[in-house]
């Protein structure tokens, strides 16, 4: 008897269509992601299980590059560093050294790290509020660069480096007003109202201490270079100024971090291919404001640049597992607030609309930045079959655990696969092991070879730092 | 009024619907008045699906069906 050739299955649906999310008459063509890199994504969830973190070696390298040509055909003296709590997985970091960054920690712990993956003190920018006192000694041992955060840092940096000889060149953090929502004032000292002049004036009464840089971070996800013109404008004012103070030559210009991958914030209206801007375009703002406000005749400051986001962002991905499907039934909110003060009856009616919903074997605990971003979610399998608004939940007992309310997907069903993207940065350091081992983590190469980079969590890893006292060994 | 790509306009409510291509076989099942067990063994044979996931995701659909009142049980 000849077998009968059976159609892909997808999970039967019927959808209401409303205005505007679904055009009946352009069906079929729902977006997949068989593969990354080339590479059969059901093949690499066979090897290393599901879920699974995958990174692309050629977009780390590709976004470096286009990163850092960007800036140095614009500006003569250019050095990236690597922001480590970006992403520190030794491989990643590794990755970026090899293409010409030096490395940025904001901790003694980062510290190490960036000294195990073979970069020397002065290639180490040393950031963040807090630095602990036999950090701050091995730093200033191995000449890395400390940026100096707050007044009770630089008094305690005067008290470790009382009687030195030679100077010890530091850089001062500075918050400055650029257009930018809320002043991210916790990093530094204001720029805008004579408290940074204040800190110079401490600084010149230190012999010990010499002020060599100036250091700013406006913020996170910028996606307006604009901000970064006025932001440079105002650190060269403001270097001048020291300058003129008797600080010396200011010597460096960091312009920090903060711009932006293509994810997409909750409530973007426009896609990431609209709303990015181009490296090109924060490289302009910053590069050409400098060029034009440094005094004509003087050389150039150097210019640090503390980019992690829009360089590991994009190059991550998450495999997850459909393991259930559900329907969710749509609150009217109105309804829900009223029922909440007990009037007109329960907010769920027979009958209410309802949209389809999965279940992951991933959680929220593995995308933090789902708080900010909604991922894009898409079926590995190519589904002939319109996409319709789905909620995706991640796979812990909690009822935040929601991936995506309103992502568009085809009718998938348990045992699907999906990928979410882009999810290379800050998800692997601020994941948290919660309920289920974390998953592995991949880093696929320009010829088609999969290197693991990080294991799947199992028992004793997680149980490693635990104590048990000896009156409760025996469990009877 | 159902096409073949699975746009379906109901004329008693005015409103229009989009079933996924399996839906639109179990409808067009239905329409024959297939039984819902019979249904089932023609979605098993039809497409690459295990009988448990083509039962659960048959009587999610079907409610889905009664709901929108194009079935009454």
């Amino acid at each position: 008897m000849t077998p009968t050739l059976r159609l892909p299955y997808i999970r039967p649906t019927l959808s209401r269509l409303n205005q505007g999310p679904v055009n009946p008459f352009r069906l079929g063509t729902s977006p997949s992601c068989p593969d990354i890199d080339g590479i059969s994504v059901p093949e690499l969830t066979r090897e290393h299980g599901s879920p699974l973190f995958v990174f692309s070696e050629t977009a780390l390298r590709d976004a470096y590059r286009a990163a850092h040509r960007a800036f140095s055909r614009r500006y003569p003296d250019v050095q990236f560093a690597w922001s480590y709590k970006t992403n520190y997985l030794n491989a990643i970091c590794r990755v970026f050294h090899q293409e010409g960054a030096i490395a940025e920690v904001v901790s003694g712990f980062e510290y190490e790290k960036a000294r195990h993956n073979g970069i020397e003190g002065h290639n180490i920018i040393f950031n963040g509020p807090h630095k602990e006192k036999a950090d701050v000694e091995r730093a200033i041992a191995e000449g890395a660069m400390l940026q100096v955060d707050n007044i009770d840092e630089l008094l305690h940096l005067g008290e470790i480096t009382k009687g030195r000889t030679e100077p010890l060149p530091i850089a001062l953090r500075v918050h400055l007003s650029t257009g930018v929502q809320t002043v991210w004032s916790k990093f530094g000292f204001s720029g805008d109202d004579g408290e940074l002049q204040q800190v110079v004036r401490r600084i010149l009464a230190m012999p010990q201490l010499r002020l060599v840089g100036l250091h700013c971070h406006i913020g996170t996800f910028i996606l307006e270079p604009e901000w970064y013109r006025i932001a440079a404008k105002k650190m060269v004012a403001l270097a001048l100024n020291a300058e003129a103070m008797g600080a010396g030559p200011i010597r460096y210009l960091n312009m920090g971090g903060g711009f932006a991958s293509h994810a997409r914030l909750h409530f973007q209206y426009l896609p990431p291919e609209q709303a990015t801007p181009s490296m090109d375009r924060y490289a302009e703002a910053i590069c050409d404001t400098i060029t034009a406000e440094w005094p004509q005749g003087r050389t150039l400051p150097k210019l640090y640049l503390e980019t992690g986001r829009a360089l590991v962002d994009d190059a991550g991905y998450l495999i997850s597992t459909v393991v259930a499907v559900k329907r969710r039934t749509l609150h009217d909110p109105v309804a829900t607030a009223l029922a909440a003060f007990g009037k007109n009856g329960p907010a769920t009616v027979a009958g209410a609309p309802s949209q389809n919903a999965l279940v992951l074997d991933a959680g929220i605990n593995l995308m933090y930045t789902t708080t900010w971003y909604q991922p894009r979610i898409l079926p590995v399998r190519p589904c002939l079959d319109a996409p319709t608004p789905t909620t995706v939940f991640g796979c812990l007992c909690m009822n935040i655990d929601v991936l995506r309310e309103d992502a568009p997907l085809p009718g998938l069903t348990t045992g699907d696969q999906v990928v979410m993207h882009p999810v290379g940065a800050y998800n692997q350091t601020q994941s948290m092991q919660f309920i289920t081992y974390r998953p592995a983590v991949v880093m696929t190469g320009p010829g088609g070879q999969v290197h693991l980079i990080r294991r799947r969590e199992n028992l004793e890893y997680v149980q490693e730092m635990e104590v048990v006292p000896s009156h409760l060994q025996n469990p009877e | 009024m159902l096409n073949d790509r699975g746009f379906a306009f109901d004329p008693t409510s005015g409103e229009t619907f989009q079933l996924s291509t399996t839906g639109l076989r179990i409808v067009r099942l239905l329409q024959q008045d297939t039984g819902h067990e019979k249904i089932l063994e023609h979605v098993i044979e039809e497409f690459e699906v295990e009988p448990n996931t083509a039962s659960r995701d048959l009587a999610d659909f079907l409610l889905s069906v009664k709901q929108v009142g194009w079935i009454s049980e």
